[in-house]
Parts: C-alpha cells; structure tokens; sequence
C-alpha cells in the first residue's frame, strides 16, 4: 500500500480523466488488420479501372470521365488531397457543374476535371526552364518541381487553369495522373475514389486526340477551345446535353492577380524603351549629343530598376539562369534573353554618351593629356565597344532596335497564352502605346529639369501630349466596342472591368484628362513652367499606365474548365 | 539544335530535390498501396465516420500511435473502400485552430468568454443548476443533445440527467431530423427498426426515392445503387431536378408538400388494379380495408391537381411499382420534414406492406438516417423513450431498465420529455430557466433562429457543450465545457442499417478537452450522483450495460462479445441475440413477416392531408425549399468549414436558386444579390438562376445561417420534427 506525501496534491478525478484522455489506445486495444499485407486491398475496385497494358508508340495515358456517373460527390478532390499528401489547401482535381435545358426539361450536370495532360501542353511549351515533361511512355504531362522557378507562366498558358502556384513553396504544382502508381498498375487516387467508377484511365490515340480537337470543338460546354493544346481527356455521356448548357460559375466575374512586379517591370522597361526609342530617332539631330546623355542614362536606369523588380515575381529566382532551356517554345525564354541583350547594350551607350562631357571635364582640368589618358580608360570601360564618340550614335540606334524587340518579346508572352483580352491586337498597342507615351514623356521631363534642349523638350511634350489623347481614346473605344458586343471575344474582360474595376477606371479616366490638360499647358509654358508641367505629364500617364497594366492583368480573365455554383 | 539544346537541358535540368521529394510516394503496406512518403503509417486501425448515417469505415493511418492520415477502409462492408468528401476530411476539423481547450466562462463585465479551470466550471455548472431547481423545480431544467456522440454518451448523459440529476425535460437535434422515421416505424411495426441492409440498393428492380438527394446526402449510398447490376428503374420523386434526380430514370417533379396526396393516389390505383399482394396483407398487417376504403377519395383526378403531375405520369409510375419484383422505397428529409410528416412516411410503408415489398431482398420501407449515430439517439438516448426503446411507463420496462443499472426504478421518471420545440416554448414561458447544449448548433439549425436567439437571453444559465468556442450557439453561452471530438474518444455509432460501428480515439484531444462521456462523468462526480453511476467507468463498460438493457427487445445485442468483435467483423447490425444462428454481414428485418406490434402485424395508419402552414400568397409568393447543398458540407459547417479542402468544394456564402422565368419576371440575374423575406424575417444571398428549381419555388442550403432565419414553427402533430421544406417567402432584387 503506498501513501501520497502528505504535502502532495491530491490527484482529483479531474486529474485522472484530463491524463486518461492523452491517452492513445487504438492500437493495443484493438486487432491489427493486414499487418502482412502489401497488395493494395482497394485493387480489386479498381482493377477493371485501368489499362491492362502500358501505352504504344503514338499513344497515352488519358482520363476518362463517365458524366452519367459523376454525381457530384466530390470524393475524388479530397482522395486526391489525401492520398497525395497536398498543401492544406491544395487540390489538383476540382469537381463543376454545367446548368441547362428548359423549365420543363431541366438539365445539370457535375463535371469532375483535373490536367488534361494535353498532347501540346501549353504549360509545357511556355515553360522557360524546361520544368515540364510529357513522359514519353505515357504521356503524362509532369511537371518537374525542383527545376520550377515559380515564374506563374504556365498558369497563364494552361487554359484549365491546372498548375496551381504555391507561395509558401515559391513554386507551381500540378496533378501528375498518380504516374507513380500506374508504374505499378495501382489507379491514380481519384479513379480509386470514385464510388461510381466515372473516372478511368484510358488510353489514348495522339492521332486521335488531335482530330478531335478540331478549331470550334471543346471538351465540355464552357470549356477552351481544344486545338489550343489538345487536351486528352474523354467525357463522355448517354444523355443529350442541351445547347444552352453553361457552366454554374458562367457568371461569375473574377479578379485575376494583378502580379506587380510584373506591372512594375512592363512598365518600367516600357518607359526605358522609349527613352531610347526618342534617343535612336534622334541620332542625326544637332541635339543629339547634349540629350544623349542624360536620356541613355535615363533609360538605362528605368530599365534595371523594372528588371530588378521583376525578380520579386519569380518564387525561385536563383535558379532562373536556366532560362535559355526553353528558347525552342517559350516566350518567355525570349524575353529574357532579349532584355538581357537589352540592359548589356544599354550599359556600354550609358557610359559611352558622356564621353563629350567627360572629356570637356577633363581637359579642363588637367589638359589635353590626362583627357587622353581618360579616355583609354573609359575605352577598357567601355569595350567590346570602342569609346570612340562616334559610336555612340550606333549604339544609340541599336539599343533602340534591341528595346523594340524587347518590348516585341513582352508582349508575345501574353498574345501566347490565347486569353482574348490578351490579343495581338489588344496588347501590342497596348504595350507599344505605353512605350510611346511614356518614353516621350520622361524625356521631355528629364530634359526640361535638365534644362538642355529646352525647344527638343517642348515638342516632346506635344508628342506625349497626342499619344496621351490618342491612347486614351483607343482604350475606351476598345472597352465600349468590346461591351456592347457580347460576342466580342473579350467581352468578359470589358465587363469585368465595368463590373469590378470602376472605380480604378473613373480615376484612369481622371488622370488622362489631367495629363490632356497639363500636356497643354507644358507646351505653352516656357522653360520652368515646362519644368512643373512635363513632370507632371509624365507622373499623370504614368499613374494612368499602372491603371491600365492594373486591368490589363486583373480583367484578363482566364479561361478554366467549368466550376461550382459561385456564391 | 533541338539535339543539343535537349543534351543541354538533360545535364541541367534537376529531376530531384527537396521539392520533389516532398510529394514521393512508397508502399504504404498494410494493404494501402502507394501513399506519402512523408505520412506512411507504423499502424492502421479502422474508425467508422462521424459525419453522417452512413457509417462508413475509414482506415486511419497510425504513426507513434497517432493519426496522421485516412483513407476509405477497402474491407467495411457499408463504403467498400469508399468514402465522400467529408469522410476523408474527417480528421481536418480536429486540428482547426478554434478548438476550445479549457472550459470558459463569460465575464459579466466584458461579455467575453474567458479561460477556467475544469474545478472552477464543475462546481458552477452544478451550483447554478442546482439554484435553478431548488427555485424553479425539476422541470426547469433542460438539454439538447445530439446525434453526433456515441451511443455510450448519449445514454449516460439521458441517465444522468433523469435519473441523476433528477430532471425532466430533454431532448436532441435527432428531432430535426429523424424523429418522423422513429414515431412511423413505431407506430406502424412496434418499434423503430428500418428494415433494411446496404445491399437491398443493389438487389431491388425499382428504386423510389421520395425527398431525398442521396447522390449528395449520401454519396457512398448512392454508390451501392450504381453497384445494382439488375438495370433497375429509378424514381425520384422531389419538387427540385436534383443531381439524384438527374441519375433517375423517372422523375417525378411534385409540387412542394404534395407527397401525401401522390403516395394515397399511388394506393389507391394499386388497389383498384388488383395490383397488391392480399396473401402478405392478410398475413401481416392489420387496418388495410380502412385504408382501401380512405384512399378511394385520392382519385387520379385529385392527384394531379394538387401534385402538378399528369395523370399518364401518375399511372407510369404506379405501373413501375407494380410491375417491379422486387421494390425498394426510400425516404430522408424531404419526408421527415415535414407538417404531417409521420403521416407520409407511413403512407410509403402502406405501399410496401400492401406490395409484399417487405422482408426480401431488395425491397423495403426504408428510411435512410441524418446523422451518424441518429440511430443510437433514437433507442439509446433516454429521451422519448425509456433506454433501449423501453416505455417509462411500463412497470415492467422501468424494473429491467433499473436492475442492469443498478438503480431504484423509483428515479425513473414516467412522464415523458418534451420535444424541442416544446422546450423552446419552455423558455418562452419562463418554464425553462437552465439549458445545456451538447454537440449541436441550435442558434443556427433551429426554425425562425432569431426567436430562437433571443429566447436564449431569458435563460438564467446556458452551458454549451462542443469542440469549439465559436460556434452560433456558444456566442450566447453562459458556459462552454470543452469536447474532445470524434478521433478523440471510443464509443459506437449505429448507422442507417442498424449497424453498430466502432470509433476509436486516435488522435489527441487539445488541451483539456475531455470526452463527453468524461465530461457527464465529472458531472456526475460534482453533482453528487456519481455513486449511481460507478457501472459506467468507461465506454466499452457503459456498451455492456446497453447490451443487457437491449436484451429481449427488437434491437437486441447481447450476442456482441465487446468492442474488439465489432472491429473485427467490421460492425454488427442488430437484432444480434446471445447465440443468435444468422451472423451474416448484411441482415434485413421482416424476412419472417412478423412485426414487432403485440398481435406481430404491421398497421396500415393513414389520416386525410392537411394544408401546410405558412402558404405562399400575393405578398410571400414563392415557397421556400431547404436541404443539403453539396456533399462536402455537413449542417451547421461547425466542423466542414474547418476543411481548406472542403471549402473549396462548396460556395463562401449563401445563395438561393431561382427558377429561370420566375428570374426574368424579377429582372434577377445569376450572381446579383437578392432579399429574401419570410413572414419571420429577412435575409440577403446570391442568386442563382437555374430551371433545375420549379416556377414559384426558390431552395436553399441548410448549411447557411440566412436559411434558418426564415424557416417557420410548423410541426408534424407526432414527431414534433420541424417543416423545414416548406415556407412562403418573397424574393427582391437587391440594388
């Protein structure tokens, strides 16, 4: 028999039962089941689930989705989850709903979609590391995680909107068919999940795949366009879909993520380019060599400040020197490789336009001598180029044609990801408008506060002055064209935009009509007024353009397979 | 180039890394197949869901003893190795950061609710209690429970609080929902028993669903009608063209509450066809000439004006009923909530006893269950009747009940508890001045929930009893005790099937959370009481008094050794009698036609329809219908919503559909914001236009506080269960 001490705390059944509930017995309580187990018990649901061979040549692996026995449950999303070992809140598979009919034949239909593993990924080809990889034995489209650098570019090239970004890892994830349960003829977790069996996995002829994604024929009501990438999966159904059938989510208007240090680089490399756009076309004027200077520094500095802010946007970005691995496909490979020849061309024209001043400083101060010396001094600076004066206006006008290409490879990436409000046609005036207007603007600002040049100044505020008016007045041409037309392709776009961004719309048409104003006025004022004026230009397009990248990004309105009731 | 450039990307591109290594999967052993690496288990055991009646098993995924991950048990014969959303969501809720972990008390200066020690609370749950009766009597006292703890829970918390504590009046959300299904079988076979087995899905010829989604509500029962390899008819019956609708091959789109009248229309065209089986009636029933007589009024004439149904519709589908061999009909809460609900579940059984479809495979009157242990609510949980579905008036009944208990059968009440609404009337009255609240939502799940919410304010004391501090109902509290939660504690559910399931504690409760069946233990202790109560010293002991208390009666378990012979034949569905002959997995009631009414016969019971309450009229012109909206949500979300998976499966916010025309007449459009008014109160949602909702009719789900602020007091005469489908309300559009 044991006493408690009498100074010891008396244990209370409060005690007890808090310490008997920490206390965890499953498992000696009860019997082990399968202890010796290693066949999977679940393969006998799912066995006639999945191929019994592996694909050929010129086949894949594809799911195959029965609607007649998607009711809905959503168990797939959540095996998915589970058996995958997902982020909280991560899911690789989603489960929508398409709505039609009539009153009196009403008609809804649960759509359970995941990757398409297309036969022309668009993930894949936008990659600018090569972090995609259509197996070629089954054609699974895998996404490689270690090589992503979380630059997002597939999520806009997917039009199912299938890789899902991470910011906790800094990296995009994606549904890799369970490939390494199939090597081992186990069913991915959502075919062993379906209490109906309307998942399978197929496989599929590419040659097929590809026929029956003919321009006009989607996968489902609401979906995109299957010639895009030619997705793989099968739906298939008895019932008649109605022509009116639509997706639960049709409605609904979403933001997409604005991305700023995207904006922050379109922009900012945007204002450079036209900077020395101004620069290029001014190569045989008398002012050329008193402007030169402080534009290509300009330019230059706008430039590195829009590619370092860039970098915030990349969620691995040390290993982003891969980039060249997807020059074959990938805009964005070009992009970066341009803007690369861009900011190397840029520096030497930097340097190289203060030779006259550098050489003036010289000799003044210590002679003609030392102004030699100098200049073999910024010659080594200044190689591969000689720092001949005479080849700065060369430079000028090659780094004017290697910024077009640059901003030509921008916006490239977005035209490429098939999204309407994207189009050539919408973002190349976009982004050649921005250059134009904002190029000209930091100009004619830098070179009033310089006071150099002052009537160059003065016409380069009449040029931003019209490209502020002319811009302006496209871009709310284009939003009233693309709202009154429901079959204009970026109507969506357009209405999200009168939706949800009016307020930021109101202010943007506040700022042109300011910047119009202002515009005026620094053309009439002379020499300090212009001063005040053009700054003020040049910030009022400015905050205007930021606006409009602001939509540009948020209204793009991406294209994803058909979702749930949005409430 | 393309060579090269590949040769290149070979040598630089990195195949391996943290990053994929996080997501690689090895052989789970155990019989799992591939699962993550980083959550491969040293241990499975298989723990049956706590989210609804179906019972599944899942198989929880052990390491160091714990939980880490589950998938759906391949060997439990309910799911076969399936599960729905929330199931494999199950232990999500469990880790969410609102768990209450100590008791809290509400400071009457600052109004909030602040940390005390388990000491501290016990002695003020008694004291205020004990003031209440000795002030206001024994009636003055009331709880409501739930069909969310184990069977072992409910009944000492009903043994407790009666037999203990000494008082009356109690009752749980099982009214909310199956209570019709309790008093209909009762009443119409002697005691509350679904006849049914899982595999009756897969062996009928003709299925009717009458007010039941089950592809939503209850996906993984859905499953077995998929698994039906006979090409069986389908018949859904249900104002709405749900998804389950959609899978039917008939659908018959009645208008709201109309469903008496169809299913007496229905028996009435039997009849005069001939189209019955008079050996089984005559065998097994009593009352049909009555009810032959009575339904001669429900002429197909009549049918079709108050269904909205044509008459050729009406003939087809009493045609498939006849012609089928082997019928199954199965009702949930579109029958059961209802204003003459008891009635209707009733008159579906009619139509199987007058059929013969009852006691074979494949047929039935089958009920399918709400919560997952309504089942265990409604013969274990002491409320409308004695434990083990003994009557408290049976002198008889109160001696058995009082010797496995060890007790005087003097502390047995013999009146009987009032239902909830009664209760609430209660404090409305200022009869009620003490409430404890257990595992349930009421603030947000009980009909017009303003009046509700502000009732509670007349109580002197409210305790609420729960995983978390924050749900609807703890706002009000006086007192919230924390719960360990399903994973946390042992005890069996019984599912829809009658089947008694195991659940296991797998996983840690936080802080000092403690099991109800501790909590009812402390309780007992500070009451004073626990000598009454030294039987129940845990779980598995409790479920040993249960068995002696079942014995003799329909649902008799003492042939169940203990709670490892549950595990191991993966549940035990009662009736199982000490040396009973039949163990098979999958049992159904009535093979032998006799019913559990003295004279062994089932009642055909029947009464004329009365109009329900709350009609629409020119100012509340549409009907407002209530249910389930997706699988992944689970009531009052208490637990759902704690799931990042699972929220992403359903929508934030409440919404109402709207039929298309209804939508152009109001200029609505999907995604707009609407008012939404009831004779009660006034709500706003998101509008959703669809046809799948009938002109004149709007639906919303359950699972959003808006639904209930709407909902009217209407009840079914003998179930008590509120008419949460029929409502009149009045839609706007909102600028």
């Amino acid at each position: 028999m044991t006493f408690a001490p009498p100074d010891a705390p008396l244990r209370t059944l409060i005690d007890d039962l808090l310490a008997e509930q920490q206390e965890l017995t499953a498992i000696e309580r009860f019997s082990r089941k399968h202890e010796h187990a290693t066949l999977p018990a679940q393969a006998r649901y799912y066995r006639d689930l999945i191929p019994i061979r592996k694909p050929a040549t010129g086949e894949q692996y594809a799911f195959g989705v029965d609607l007649d026995a998607c009711t809905g449950c959503k168990a797939c999303v959540s095996a998915c989850h589970s058996l995958n070992g997902l982020d909280e809140e991560e899911t690789w598979r989603d489960v929508g709903v398409i709505y039609g009919g009539t009153v009196a034949e009403p008609y809804q239909q649960t759509v359970t979609t995941a990757c398409h593993h297309c036969a022309d990924p668009g993930c894949l080809s936008g990659c600018p590391v090569m972090a995609y990889e259509k197996d070629s034995a089954t054609g699974i489209v895998r996404h490689l995680d270690d090589q992503c650098i979380g630059c997002e570019y597939c999520m806009l090239k997917c039009p199912y909107d299938v890789p899902k970004y991470s910011k906790k890892r800094g990296i995009v994830r994606k549904c890799d068919m369970c490939y390494n349960r199939l090597a081992v003829d186990e069913a991915p977790a959502c075919v062993q999940a379906c209490p109906n069996e309307a998942i399978t996995i197929r496989i599929a002829n590419i040659e097929d795949t590809r026929a029956h994604a003919q321009p006009g024929l989607k996968l489902i009501h609401g979906a995109f366009e299957s010639s895009y990438t030619k997705p793989t999966t099968i739906y298939t159904t008895k019932k008649v879909m109605p022509a009116n059938a639509e997706p639960g989510d049709i409605y609904r208007l979403r933001l997409e993520h604005p991305h700023w240090p995207l904006i922050s680089m379109l922009l900012l490399s945007q204002i450079s380019a036209g900077v020395f756009v101004v620069l290029g076309a001014l190569v045989f004027s008398a002012q050329f060599e008193r402007v030169a200077a402080p534009l290509a520094v300009t330019g230059f500095i706008a430039l590195h400040a829009g590619l370092m802010l860039s970098v915030f946007h990349l969620g691995r970005p040390l290993k982003a020197w891969r980039f060249f691995l997807g020059l074959r496909t990938s805009w964005m490979s070009r992009e970066i490789l341009v803007f690369g020849m861009f900011a190397g061309i840029s520096a030497p024209l930097a340097i190289g336009a203060w030779w006259p001043w550098i050489e003036a400083q010289a000799s003044r101060v210590a002679g003609e001598q030392a102004a030699r010396l100098l200049g073999m001094g910024a010659a080594a600076v200044t190689a591969p180029f000689p720092a001949s004066w005479q080849l700065v206006p060369m430079l000028a006008v090659a780094t004017a044609g290697v910024a077009v290409a640059a901003i030509f490879c921008s916006a490239m990436i977005y035209v490429d990801t098939r999204r309407p409000f994207w189009s050539a046609a919408n973002t190349f005036p976009k982004f050649c408008g921005t250059t134009l207007l904002l190029g000209l603007g930091a100009s004619a600002a830098v070179l009033s506060w310089l006071q150099i040049a002052p009537q160059l100044a003065r016409t380069l505020c009449g040029a931003a002055l019209v490209a502020n008016v002319l811009y302006g007045a496209w871009n709310l041409m284009m939003l009233r064209h693309n709202l009154r037309d429901p079959s204009a392709p970026a109507h969506r776009s357009a209405r999200t935009i009168w939706k949800l961004l009016r307020p930021q719309l109101a202010i943007r048409a506040v700022l042109v009509v300011l910047a119009t104003v202002i515009g005026i006025a620094a053309v009439v004022f002379a020499d300090s007024g212009r001063t005040v004026c053009a700054t003020l230009l040049f910030l009022l397009t400015f905050g205007s353009a930021i606006i409009e990248r602001y939509c540009f990004f948020t209204a793009s309105d991406g294209p994803r397979m058909p979702g749930g009731i949005a409430a | 180039m393309k060579k090269i450039v590949d040769q290149i990307g070979a040598a630089v591109r990195q195949w391996d890394g943290p990053q994929t290594q996080d997501l690689v999967l090895s052989p789970g052993e155990f019989g799992l197949g591939k699962v993550p690496e980083r959550f491969k288990p040293d241990d499975v055991t298989t723990v049956v869901c706590g989210f609804c009646s179906t019972g599944c098993g899942l198989q929880v995924h052990m390491k160091d003893g714990k939980a880490i991950n589950l998938s759906a048990d391949a060997d439990y014969p309910v799911n076969l190795g399936m599960a729905c959303p929330k199931g494999w969501e199950a232990l999500t809720p469990l880790r969410a950061d609102d768990r209450a972990t100590t008791p809290m008390l509400r400071n009457e200066q600052t109004g909030e609710l602040e940390p005390v020690d388990w000491e501290r609370a016990l002695v003020l749950f008694c004291e205020r209690f004990k003031e209440i009766k000795a002030k206001h009597g024994e009636e003055s006292v009331a709880f409501l429970s739930t069909g969310q703890i184990v069977t072992e829970e409910m009944a000492f918390l009903g043994a407790l609080f009666k037999f203990g504590m000494g008082f009356v009046h109690c009752d749980s959300n099982t009214r909310q929902c199956m209570a019709t299904s309790h008093v209909a079988y009762k009443q119409s076979f002697g005691f509350d028993a679904p006849p049914y087995t899982y595999a009756d899905f897969e062996q009928s010829d003709v299925l009717v669903f009458i007010g039941s989604n089950l592809c939503i509500a209850h996906p993984i029962m859905w499953q077995r009608v998929m698994r039906n390899r006979h090409h069986p008819d389908i018949i859904v019956i249900d104002p709405r063209k749900t998804e389950t609708a959609m899978a039917a091959t008939q659908h018959y789109a009645i208008q709201p509450k109309s469903d008496l009248v169809l299913l007496y229309g229905l028996a009435n065209i039997l009849i005069a066809s001939g189209w019955i089986d008079r050996g089984y009636i005559d065998a097994h029933t009593t009352g049909f000439d009555g009810f032959a007589e009575f339904v001669r009024e429900f002429t197909t004439c009549r049918v079709t004006r108050d269904t909205g149904l044509s008459s050729d519709q009406i003939w087809l589908l009493a045609d498939t009923i006849a012609k089928g061999k082997r019928v199954s009909f199965w009702w949930t809460m579109g029958i059961n909530q209802g204003h003459e609900a008891t009635r209707s579940a009733q008159a579906i059984i009619n139509l199987a006893l007058m059929t013969g479809n009852m006691g074979r495979p494949g047929t039935g009157a089958n009920s399918v269950t709400g919560q997952c242990n309504a089942m265990g609510s409604r013969v274990y949980g002491n409320i409308t009747s004695l434990l083990g579905g003994h009557d408290p008036a049976n002198e008889a009944h109160r001696a058995k009940v009082a010797g496995a208990l060890g007790l005087d059968p003097s502390v047995i009440p013999r009146e009987p508890s009032w239902a909830y609404d009664e209760i609430v009337e209660g404090i409305r009255a200022g009869k009620i001045k003490g409430l404890w609240v257990i595992a349930t939502n009421s603030s947000h799940s009980w009909v017009q929930q303003q009046d509700f919410n502000e009732l509670l304010a007349k109580l002197d004391f409210l305790v609420v009893q729960d995983l978390y501090f924050t749900t609807d109902t703890a706002q009000h509290a006086d007192l919230v005790l924390p719960a360990a939660g399903w994973g946390e504690k042992e005890g069996t559910f019984i599912n829809s099937e009658r089947r008694i399931g195991l659940i296991k504690k797998v996983s840690r409760a936080p802080g000092q959370a403690l099991s109800d069946f501790n909590i009812f233990k402390l309780v007992a202790q500070y009451w004073g009481c626990g000598e009454m109560f030294t039987r129940w010293s845990s779980p598995e002991n409790a479920f040993e008094l249960l068995k002696e208390i079942s014995r003799g009666q329909p649902c008799d378990m003492t042939g169940i050794r203990n709670y490892a012979m549950i595990d191991e034949s993966g549940g035990v569905q009662w009736p199982f009698a000490e040396n009973a002959s039949d163990a098979s997995t999958e049992r159904r009631l009535f093979a032998d036609g006799a019913y559990f009414h003295a004279d062994g016969k089932a009642k055909f019971l029947f009464e004329l329809p009365r109009e329900a309450p709350d009609k629409p009229d020119r100012d509340f012109p549409f009907i407002l219908l209530t249910g389930r909206g997706t699988s992944s949500q689970w009531h009052t979300q208490t637990r759902t919503s704690k799931s990042d998976v699972l929220r992403q499966l359903y929508p934030a916010q409440a919404y109402a559909e709207l039929n298309s025309d209804d939508a152009e007449g109001l200029a609505i459009r999907s995604g707009e914001r609407v008012r939404i008014s009831s004779r009660r109160a006034s709500v706003t949602a998101t509008a959703f236009v669809t046809p799948t909702v009938a002109p004149g009719q709007l639906f919303m789900p359950m699972h959003y506080i808006e639904t209930n602020a709407l909902t009217v007091p209407a009840f079914d005469p003998y179930s008590r269960q509120p008419s949460y489908k029929f409502c009149a309300v009045k839609v706007e559009r909102l600028k």
